[in-house]
């Protein structure tokens, strides 16, 4: 699980990495134990990821780092991760100690799954900047690169990143995260995808908000290759994520609604054609999860792996 | 000089980034220890600390008890905005145990190195002031406007106010000079001096100018809690400052207590036997010391913030609540007032809520109540009363929710205690492991207290009878605060009263029930074409009477929505998990009308149960609920019933069935007398005018009413309710029990007159 170290390039399209699976829960603040114990029920049911979204202004949530923070102390073996955490009203400089903090906290349990932010009047409501969406993405290179700097504890120096967005002069390094926390970019549109391919360890967009649902991942992908080759990277090295909905049903009616066993014959569709090795699905019940967790999961890993050996 | 604030004791421990395991452990060990704090110092550009947010949350998960607090928050580096937002949602996962200390920064350099704003120090100061302005008004949620604040430093522009925060989270400053010492004053609830000051002498500066401060502000200064962060060494012969045995110790910080009014202790230490000692031998014998110097120390409340006595109501003596329910009264100004005001159905404003969580502390809230005789009280338990109304304006409410425990007494007899504040999904699933049930009601949500004292009508009524048919016993609190156990032995008159008609009489703190067992059970729902609506009501009523009595069903009709079809929902449960039982009992109900859809399954009863979400109430208004019991659906009241709905005097209208196991039991058995009754009627209304006058042409199908689904307050309703004999019966003991109606928020049964008492020489 979550092992960047056994990639395998293998096709043009499958990058190789092992599959993940996890869910996307809502950080309700009502119930106010909901998101919880739905993250440890996805524990216990042996996912491997429990990611929440980050809407900072929007009342009827909870903080994400601090759900993050609590539902980590309550968990053991599951990795969390904001899905994707709303840049524009957080310092780099904390994100970074914070991220690296809770790793710590829980055994190198932490993704750092961000974006350039959005609803930019309701962020401005907050008393954050409001950028266009071309500053944004640079304001979201800058912290990028300003959090590995905090990371990179081996570096000699302080970190100085002479930025428009967030000038960082001489700050001290550390601390290191207890494990290489991924840095997943949630993107949709050329260059933040060329980014992506720059800078990140992967890429988290929405199945819903692909303009033409899975197809539109050929193009997506290409993209991120491209930002990953500029930058002297492997493809692999950008690890590929979908955000999923679906429902479980007795037949099968259309994709990602039918029995778990065309679930995962439709996700080993989006491995084997477009590269897709990490499947996080949005589920606020724990049937749900459960049913994703002991049989969309591993029959999935199983259509992956044999097509994989066929090769 | 002493501010009267109960002393509390906390502990500092260094963060280190390289020992989270340790930090944590310490922690842990704090809260085990019985500390009331844990701190921990916030320099979010000090790598050798790990991030102070991310620890408390992650703290708040391994520890219950122990409250958390950062000391202090540097607030150049974390946003009020967000920072309100993290605050609340922590304080709601930590069940109410975050205070927040905020400090202006300092080391300007290291702050700016990490993309903070360099600000100067007289900058600083009124940056924080913002800071608080902005945290107190994410937090307001009873103004409904979003958030403007024309601030320099933290302008916002209509932010959405909320979550909530599950206490007033207190906010505490760290503050040394003047200009913070009198934004203290202004509108702090705490003040963190730094260390030196406790032995230079500032201390007494400080508050002088704290409390000037506030006093020019309108506030008392009592509102305003000290707290010193201190450090020391454990030696055997005494030395400087807190160096010394534990009782040089005692010694040095018994004057700050006495003299300075200092409240909160926290030690700043990462030795495990200091905190040891500390915790052992100097807490207990500074709160000794304390009491004798200070005999009125805890003895009353702390004062209450100024903000809060504003929204005070009149005709409530706030001052009067004892210490002892300190950590249960809410009062309008509360942050958890918005939560606790209204109810499943109905809007409310109380002028003081007691969310009571021992026996002790209702009997307490009972008599702060009986001090207030002219102010409405409501009792609550999960707040789905619609006779019990549980809210009201201006007045008292008494709520249960936190009474809440179930345990089983014996195994072997099925003998189960339930507290009021359960809602009967925690007790479906309770029960659940062991192979049993209690019927309850339709929804899980429902609180024990209100369905357990009037009848309960639910699911399994025509297999087991009703809820209080398996009650076994009660202990209450009388209108006096007496506490009195009632069974069929002892107080039998009383538990015979507690059975139909017991918000007149008490307040249940516990049911002993002998409940049933119940292994899985068939659960249906049906949707029916309703176009005919008196012929499907006519049917459904002959099916469900010629049903075996392990058959029960719920109807719900509705008026017809423009455009679309006239429906009816019809819910049964089969107390049976044989499918080819629940498939013969269901064939005779499936025929009732055309079917749209329905889907049916084997589960258990906590499954039906568990419909309901733990969420706060927003009820808004007035509901207008009528009922009524029927012994019959016949063709007439069939018929008057479809025009009730067709007509839209309705917007929702539910017919229960009863009978069977119900009717076993005699009608004088229990203040619940309708025995004979097959059918429970209820229908909701949005025009209460027009609702009561077609309703009341009804009455002549009816033999009676279940309160519980009737909102009218006539008198008359009060003879429908209880047959002549009860309410004779009910009066008298009123008059026994509770004579100066205390009790009559509910359906009251005034008590009967003494002469009548006398001429009939009736003792209870």
């Amino acid at each position: 699980m979550m092992n960047m170290s056994n990639i395998k390039p293998s096709s043009e399209t499958d990058y190789g990495h092992d599959l993940l699976f996890g869910v996307f829960v809502t950080p309700v603040a009502q119930p106010a134990m909901q998101a919880v114990e739905l993250a440890i029920a996805a524990d216990r049911a042996g996912l491997d990821l429990v990611s929440f979204q980050d809407h900072p202004y929007q009342s009827a949530f909870y903080d994400t780092w601090t759900l993050i923070s609590y539902a980590a102390s309550r968990t053991e073996h599951i990795h969390l991760s904001p899905n994707v955490l709303n840049l524009p009203l957080r310092l780099p400089t904390v994100i970074a100690r914070s991220a690296a903090g809770l790793d710590r906290l829980s055994g190198g349990r932490v993704e750092l799954g961000i974006g350039a932010g959005a609803f930019w009047d309701a962020i401005k409501a907050m008393g954050g900047r409001k950028l266009t969406p071309g500053q944004s993405i640079e304001a979201l290179e800058e912290a990028i690169q300003i959090i590995r700097e905090i990371w990179a504890t081996d570096k000699p120096g302080g970190v100085r990143v002479d930025g428009m967005y967030y000038p960082v002069k001489g700050a001290k390094r550390g601390p290191a995260p207890v494990h290489p926390i991924q840095i997943w970019v949630g993107a949709y549109k050329p260059r933040i995808l060329g980014l992506t391919g720059r800078v990140a360890d992967g890429w988290l967009p929405s199945l819903a908000y692909l303009p033409d649902g899975p197809v539109s991942l050929k193009g997506m992908n290409q993209r991120i290759d491209e930002g990953a080759a500029a930058a002297g990277r492997e493809p692999a090295a950008v690890r590929r994520l979908l955000n999923i909905s679906g429902r479980f049903a007795q037949t099968g009616r259309s994709f990602l609604n039918g029995p778990p066993q065309q679930w995962a014959e439709d996700l080993a569709g989006l491995t084997v054609e477009y590269g897709i090795t990490g499947f996080i699905l949005a589920a606020d019940d724990p049937a749900t999860i459960e049913l994703f967790a002991s049989e969309v999961a591993p029959a999935t890993r199983e259509l992956v792996a044999a097509e994989r050996a066929g090769r | 000089m002493n501010y009267n604030h109960s002393l509390q004791f906390g502990t500092f421990i260094t963060q280190r980034s390289d020992d989270a395991e340790g930090v944590v452990a310490l922690a842990k060990h704090s809260e085990e220890l019985g500390y009331d704090l844990v701190a921990f110092q916030d320099h979010p550009y000090q790598p050798a600390l790990l991030d102070t947010w991310t620890l408390l949350a992650w703290v708040a998960g391994q520890t219950e008890r122990v409250h958390l607090a950062p000391d202090v928050i540097n607030i150049p580096m974390r946003p009020p905005a967000v920072l309100a937002r993290a605050a609340a949602s922590l304080d709601l996962l930590s069940g109410g145990r975050l205070e927040l200390a905020l400090g202006a920064g300092a080391f300007w350099d290291a702050i700016e190195a990490n993309g903070g704003r360099r600000l100067t120090p007289g900058e600083a100061v009124n940056a924080l002031s913002e800071a608080i302005d902005v945290i107190r008004g994410m937090w307001d949620v009873a103004d409904a406007h979003p958030l403007r604040y024309n601030g320099s430093y933290y302008p916002l522009a209509g932010a959405e106010r909320g979550p909530v925060p599950a206490h007033n989270i207190p906010i505490w400053v760290g503050a040394r000079k003047p200009r913070m010492l009198r934004l203290i004053g202004q509108k702090a609830d705490g003040w963190l001096p730094s260390r030196t000051a406790l032995q230079l002498g500032e201390l007494r500066m400080g508050n002088q100018i704290i409390d000037e401060a506030a006093r020019a502000a309108g506030r008392d200064p009592r509102e305003i809690r000290r707290i010193v962060n201190i450090t020391g060494q454990f030696t055997s012969s005494p030395g400087g400052f807190l160096e010394g045995p534990s009782k040089k110790w005692v010694n040095d910080l018994l004057p700050l207590v006495v003299n300075d009014g200092v409240g909160t202790f926290i030690l700043m230490t990462d030795d495990p036997r200091a905190m040891e000692q500390f915790a052992q031998e100097v807490v207990p014998n500074l709160r000794e010391a304390a009491r004798q110097g200070l005999p009125e120390l805890g003895a009353a409340r702390a004062i209450r913030p100024t903000a809060v006595r504003a929204k005070r109501r009149a005709g409530i003596d706030y001052d009067a609540v004892p210490a002892t329910l300190a950590d249960a009264v809410i009062e309008p100004g509360d942050t958890a007032y918005a939560r606790v005001k209204d109810t499943y159905l109905r809007g409310g404003s109380p002028g003081i809520v007691f969310q009571v969580k021992d026996v002790g502390q209702v009997v307490e809230a009972l008599a702060f109540a009986r001090a207030h005789p002219d102010l409405p009280l409501s009792i609550r338990s999960a707040g789905h009363g619609v006779s019990g109304r549980s809210t009201n304006h201006g007045g008292i409410v008494i709520d249960l929710k936190k009474l809440n425990r179930i345990e089983v007494l014996d195994p072997a007899s099925r003998r189960v205690r339930i507290e009021p504040g359960a809602r009967w999904m925690e007790v479906a699933s309770a029960l659940e492991p062991y192979g049993w049930a209690l019927s309850s009601g339709d929804y899980g949500g429902v609180g024990v207290g209100g369905l357990a004292t009037t009848a309960g009508i639910g699911f399994l009524a025509r297999a087991q009878g009703l809820t209080i048919d398996h009650l076994r016993a009660v202990e209450m609190i009388l209108a006096d605060g007496s506490r009195v156990r009632a069974s069929e032995t002892e107080n039998p008159d009383l538990f015979w009263a507690v059975r139909g008609a017991g918000a007149n009489f008490g307040i249940v703190t516990s049911f002993e029930f002998e409940v049933d067992e119940v292994g899985e059970v068939g659960w249906a729902t049906f949707l029916f074409d309703a176009s005919e609506p008196a012929g499907l009501l006519e049917k459904w009523g002959a099916a469900v009477e010629s049903s075996p009595r392990d058959l029960t069903s719920f109807i719900i009709l509705a008026p017809q929505r423009r455009g679309q079809p006239a429906i009816a929902q019809m819910m049964v449960l089969v107390n049976s998990g044989d499918a080819a039982i629940i498939s013969n009992r269901l064939q005779p109900l499936a025929q009732i009308a055309p079917l749209y859809d329905y889907s049916a399954a084997i589960m258990t009863y906590a499954d039906v149960m568990a419909n309901a979400q733990d969420v706060d109430h927003h009820g808004v208004g007035e509901p207008n609920a009528r009922a009524g019991l029927i012994e019959h659906i016949t063709p007439e009241f069939a018929a008057a019933a479809a025009r009730l709905i067709h007509n839209n005097v309705v917007y929702f209208f539910q017919i229960r069935s009863v009978g069977g196991a119900v009717a076993d039991v005699a009608s004088d058995a229990t203040a619940y007398g309708h025995r004979s009754a097959n059918f429970s009627v209820n229908g909701f209304g949005a025009n209460r005018t027009l609702l009561n006058a077609e309703w009341d042409k009804l009455r002549r199908h009816f033999s009676g009413l279940y309160l519980s689904f009737e909102s009218d307050r006539r008198p008359e309703r009060l003879y429908e309710a209880f047959p002549p004999k009860t309410l004779e019966r009910l009066r008298i003991l009123k008059a026994h029990y509770d004579p100066q109606n205390v009790f009559r928020d509910n359906f009251n049964i005034t008590p009967a007159p003494q002469e009548q008492l006398q001429q009939e020489g009736k003792k209870p």
